[in-house]
C-alpha cells in the first residue's frame, strides 16, 4: 500500500512538475502574443469606442458605437472594404495559381531553372518602397516604360495609375511580381517533400501526366496551400506602401483599401478613434476572409 | 574582417589617420569662421537665459537639402559645439514631402526633437496643439521687429511667435528663352514689380500654342509647362504653397467679406472651422478648371516625374527664387538663356507668404539652448552664407537690404515685389487635415476628376473633419 501511494505521489509530482515545465515554455511565446498582438488589439477595440483630442491623443470620453456610424456615413470608407475585398480576390486570384505554375517548373530542374528561383526569390527580398518606386517609374503615363512599350508597338497608351479603372490592377499587378516568391517556396518546399514512390506508382498504375497532377499531386500540397492562401490573403489584406507610394488611395478613392484609410484617418486627419474602428473593421474583415477560406479547405475526410 | 593594404596597415587606420589630419586642418578654420570678434559665436537675436554647462543633446529634425546647404549647416553646428562643447547636436533629415508627417508623428508620441523644420502656415496648429515654444521670450524685440509684418504674422498665433525666420519663398513663372524663340514666340514680361505678367487665360492660351508648335516642329521631349517639384512631385503634392495659387486667385480681397470672392481669397472662415463656399465657391471650381486644362492639354506631365525646366526641356515652371539664385552661380548655370515673370494672374495677383520654417518643440528639456542654437542659425552671417547657397529670400528686412541682388537684380527685385504683396495661408488648428484633403483632390482633378463636383464634396468633408476643433 505504501509502496503504491509512493508511486501515486511521484506521478502527481511527475504530472505537476510536466505542467510546470509545459507552463514555462509557453509563457515567453504567450507574453509575446499578449504583448504585441492581443493587447494592441485590444487597445484598437478600446480606442475605437471613445473620442481623442488631436494631436496629444488625449480621450475625451467614451462615445459607444457612434465612430462606426460616423464611418458608415464616410462615402470614403464604404469603398475601402470592398477594395480590400478586390485586392484580396485578384492578389490570392492571381498569384496562387501562378506561384503554383512556376513551382512545378522550377521543380523539375529545367535549364536555367536556378536562374529563375534566384529572380523569384530577388523580387521578393527587395523592399517594398524601393519597388514601389521602380513601378511608379515604369507606369508613368508620358515617360514611363511600359507606355513606350506600348507606343512602340503601336498601341495606344495606358493610364496605369492615373485612371480609375486600372489603378487598382496595376498595383495588383507590381504586388503579385514582388510577393509571388513566398508561395512559390512553399510549393517547392512542398512539392519536394512528397515521396517520389507516389507519382511513380500513379504512372505504374497507367495515370497520364496530367491525372498525375491532379489526383495525386495537387491534394499531397493540400497544407502547402492552405498555408500560401493565408499568407497571401494576410499580405493583401494589409497592403499599405505600394498603394501610399503609387497613388496615395487614388484615383478619387478607386484604390483606398482599409489599412491606408486608417493611416489617413489617424496621421493625416487626426482622428485616432476613428482610425481604430476602422482598424477593427479591417481585423473583421481579415476574419470573415479567412474563416471562410478555412471552412472552404477544411478536410472534410478528416471528419 | 578588415581588409589589409599592407601587412600591418588597415584600410580603418589609413582612412582614421586621413580624417585626424583632415580634422586638424580645417576644424580651426571652420570655427574660426563663424566666431564674432571677441573669440564668442554670435548667437544673433537670442536674449534667453545662461546656458548650461551639463551636457546636452539637441534633436534636430529636418529636410535634406543640396549637399553644399547640409555642408554649410554642419560648418555651423561645430562652430556652435565649439563654442559649448557640452551640447551635442544629432540631426535627422528626411525627404521634403515627409517632413511634416512626420514631425507631427513625433510631436503625437510625445518625444519629439528640440527643434523641427515647421511650416508658418501651420502656425495656428502649433498654438492649438501647445506644440511649439513661444519664441519671443528668447528673442530680443528688435530682431523680432525685423521680420516683415505679414510674414511674422504669419509665424504667430494667439499673440505668440512660433516660427524662427529662417527663409521664405515665392512663386515666380521661370521662362526657357530658347524654346520659346525656336517656335517665334514671344515669353512672358521679364518685369520687376507687381505689375504687367500674364492671366491664367492668357498663360493656358500661349502654354497651348508653345506645346503645338514644339510638336510641329518635331520636339516631342520638350514640355510647354514643367511638372512641379513641389512637395514630392507632381500635381497635389503641395496644395498649401502652390497649387492654391490657381482657386485664391481668383477671389477678390476687396470684396465683401460674405461675398464669394472674398471666401475664395481667404479659403476658410473667420473662425478656421469651415471651407464650404471657399474652396468649393465657382471662382475656385473656376480656378481649378484653369488648373485641370494644363494636363487635358497636354500642357504638363501628369505622373511625378522630375522637374524638366532645369534640364532645358520645358519652357516654364513656376518655381522660387533659388532657381534664380543658383542660375546665376557660373557652376549650375543653365544651358539655355532663362528668364523670371511673374506667377499667372486670376482675378489678382496671389503670392504666399507661407515659408518652412523652425520651430522648438514646447516639451523640449532644453529650450535656452535649442532657442540659443536656432538663434545662431539664424545670425545674419549664417543666414546670409544660407541664402546665397540655398537660393531662398532671407525672412529678415535688414538681411534683405544687406544683400545687393535684391536692389539690383530683376528676379530679386521681383520676388520682393511679390513678398510684399503676399496673402498668408488660411489660419486654422486643423490646416493639416485642411491641406492632406486637399492634396488628393487636386490631384484628382489633374487627372480629370470635375471639380465643380469634387471640390464641394471636399468641402464637406474638411468641414466635418474641422469640426474636432471646435
Amino acid at each position: 500500500m505504501a509502496a503504491a501511494g509512493t508511486m501515486a505521489r511521484r506521478r502527481q509530482i511527475g504530472r505537476s512538475g510536466e505542467l510546470l515545465l509545459g507552463s514555462a515554455m509557453v509563457l515567453p511565446a504567450f507574453v509575446g502574443l499578449a504583448l504585441f498582438k492581443l493587447w494592441p488589439l485590444l487597445s484598437a477595440a478600446l480606442d475605437s469606442l471613445q473620442t481623442f483630442r488631436p494631436f496629444d491623443r488625449v480621450s475625451t470620453g467614451w462615445v459607444g458605437l457612434q465612430n462606426y456610424i460616423d464611418l458608415l456615413a464616410d462615402p470614403d470608407f464604404r469603398s475601402a472594404p470592398v477594395n480590400t475585398l478586390l485586392y484580396i480576390v485578384l492578389i490570392v486570384g492571381i498569384t496562387i495559381p501562378l506561384a503554383l505554375y512556376l513551382a512545378v517548373l522550377l521543380d523539375r530542374r529545367l535549364p536555367a531553372s536556378t536562374w529563375a528561383r534566384n529572380a523569384i526569390i530577388a523580387a521578393l527580398a527587395t523592399s517594398e518602397a524601393v519597388t514601389a518606386l521602380v513601378w511608379n517609374q515604369m507606369y508613368e503615363p508620358s515617360v514611363g516604360l511600359f507606355n513606350a512599350i506600348l507606343t512602340a508597338l503601336h498601341l495606344p497608351e495606358q493610364p496605369f495609375l492615373t485612371s480609375g479603372s486600372e489603378a487598382l490592377v496595376s498595383i495588383v499587378i507590381m504586388t503579385v511580381w514582388k510577393e509571388i516568391g513566398l508561395p512559390v517556396l512553399i510549393f517547392l518546399a512542398g512539392l519536394q517533400a512528397i515521396p517520389q514512390e507516389v507519382p511513380e506508382a500513379a504512372k505504374l498504375d497507367g495515370a497520364s501526366e496530367r491525372q498525375t497532377f491532379w489526383y495525386v499531386t495537387l491534394p499531397m500540397l493540400k497544407p502547402s496551400i492552405v498555408v500560401a492562401l493565408f499568407m497571401m490573403t494576410v499580405t493583401a489584406t494589409r497592403m499599405f506602401t505600394p498603394i501610399l507610394i503609387m497613388t496615395q488611395g487614388g484615383p478619387q478613392g478607386a484604390t483606398n483599401n482599409l489599412a491606408l484609410y486608417s493611416y489617413q484617418l489617424a496621421f493625416e486627419y487626426q482622428s485616432p478613434g476613428l482610425a481604430a474602428a476602422s482598424v477593427i473593421c479591417m481585423v473583421g474583415v481579415l476574419a470573415l476572409v479567412t474563416a471562410a477560406q478555412g471552412y472552404l479547405l477544411q478536410d472534410k475526410d478528416s471528419k | 574582417m578588415t581588409k589589409r593594404f599592407g601587412k600591418d596597415l588597415s584600410r580603418r587606420t589609413v582612412l582614421t589617420g586621413l580624417a585626424g589630419v583632415a580634422a586638424g586642418v580645417f576644424a580651426p578654420a571652420i570655427i574660426g569662421s563663424a566666431r564674432a570678434g571677441d573669440g564668442k559665436i554670435d548667437l544673433g537675436g537670442y536674449r534667453g537665459p545662461e546656458l548650461t554647462s551639463d551636457p546636452v543633446t539637441l534633436r534636430f529634425l529636418r529636410q535634406d537639402f543640396t549637399p553644399a546647404v547640409n555642408t554649410l549647416l554642419e560648418k555651423a553646428y561645430a562652430a556652435f559645439t565649439a563654442q559649448y562643447p557640452n551640447i551635442t547636436i544629432s540631426e535627422e533629415k528626411v525627404p521634403y514631402g515627409d517632413l511634416q508627417k512626420k514631425q507631427l508623428v513625433y510631436m503625437m508620441s510625445n518625444d519629439a526633437p528640440d527643434i523641427m523644420i515647421g511650416r508658418t502656415d501651420f502656425s495656428e496648429v502649433y498654438h492649438y496643439s501647445k506644440a511649439a515654444l513661444p519664441l519671443q521670450d528668447y528673442l530680443s524685440p528688435d530682431y523680432v521687429a525685423d521680420i516683415p509684418d505679414n510674414l511674422r504674422a504669419a509665424a504667430s498665433a494667439g499673440g505668440n511667435l512660433y516660427c524662427a525666420p529662417w527663409e521664405t519663398t515665392v512663386m515666380m513663372l521661370y521662362f526657357n528663352r530658347d524654346l520659346f524663340d525656336k517656335v517665334g514666340m514671344q515669353p512672358p514680361p521679364e518685369v520687376d514689380n507687381a505689375e504687367g505678367g500674364w492671366t491664367d487665360e492668357q498663360f493656358i492660351a500661349q502654354m497651348e500654342e508653345l506645346n503645338g508648335k514644339l510638336k510641329a516642329a518635331g520636339d516631342t521631349n520638350s514640355w510647354a509647362y514643367a511638372a512641379s517639384s513641389q512637395g514630392n512631385g507632381g500635381p497635389g503634392s503641395n496644395y498649401s504653397q502652390f497649387e492654391s495659387i490657381w482657386t485664391r486667385s481668383q477671389g477678390d480681397p476687396n470684396a465683401p467679406r460674405d461675398s464669394s470672392a472674398y471666401k475664395t481669397l481667404a479659403g476658410i472662415s473667420a473662425d478656421g472651422l469651415s471651407v464650404s463656399g471657399c474652396i468649393d465657391s465657382p471662382e475656385a471650381i473656376k480656378g481649378m478648371q484653369l488648373y485641370q486644362s494644363l494636363f487635358t492639354k497636354g500642357i504638363t506631365p501628369l505622373g511625378p516625374v522630375r522637374n524638366q525646366y532645369p534640364g532645358g526641356l520645358a519652357a516654364t515652371y513656376m518655381g522660387g527664387l533659388l532657381f534664380s539664385s543658383r542660375f546665376q552661380d557660373p557652376a549650375q548655370a543653365p544651358a539655355f538663356k532663362w528668364g523670371v515673370s511673374l506667377p499667372p494672374k486670376g482675378n489678382i495677383l496671389f503670392s504666399n507668404s507661407t515659408s518652412d520654417a523652425p520651430l522648438i518643440w514646447s516639451k523640449t528639456k532644453h529650450p535656452a539652448e535649442a532657442a540659443a542654437l536656432l538663434a545662431f542659425l539664424c545670425n545674419d552671417a549664417n543666414r546670409r552664407d544660407f541664402h546665397r547657397a540655398w537660393g531662398s529670400m532671407p525672412s529678415r528686412m535688414s538681411l534683405i537690404h544687406s544683400m545687393d541682388e535684391f536692389q539690383t537684380k530683376q528676379p530679386f527685385k521681383l520676388a520682393q515685389a511679390l513678398l510684399d504683396a503676399s496673402y498668408g495661408a488660411p489660419r486654422t488648428p486643423g490646416a493639416f487635415d485642411y491641406f492632406n484633403a486637399m492634396n488628393p483632390v487636386v490631384k484628382d482633378i489633374a487627372l480629370g476628376a470635375d471639380p465643380a463636383k469634387v471640390l464641394p464634396e471636399t468641402a464637406g468633408k474638411i468641414d466635418k473633419l474641422l469640426a474636432k476643433y471646435k
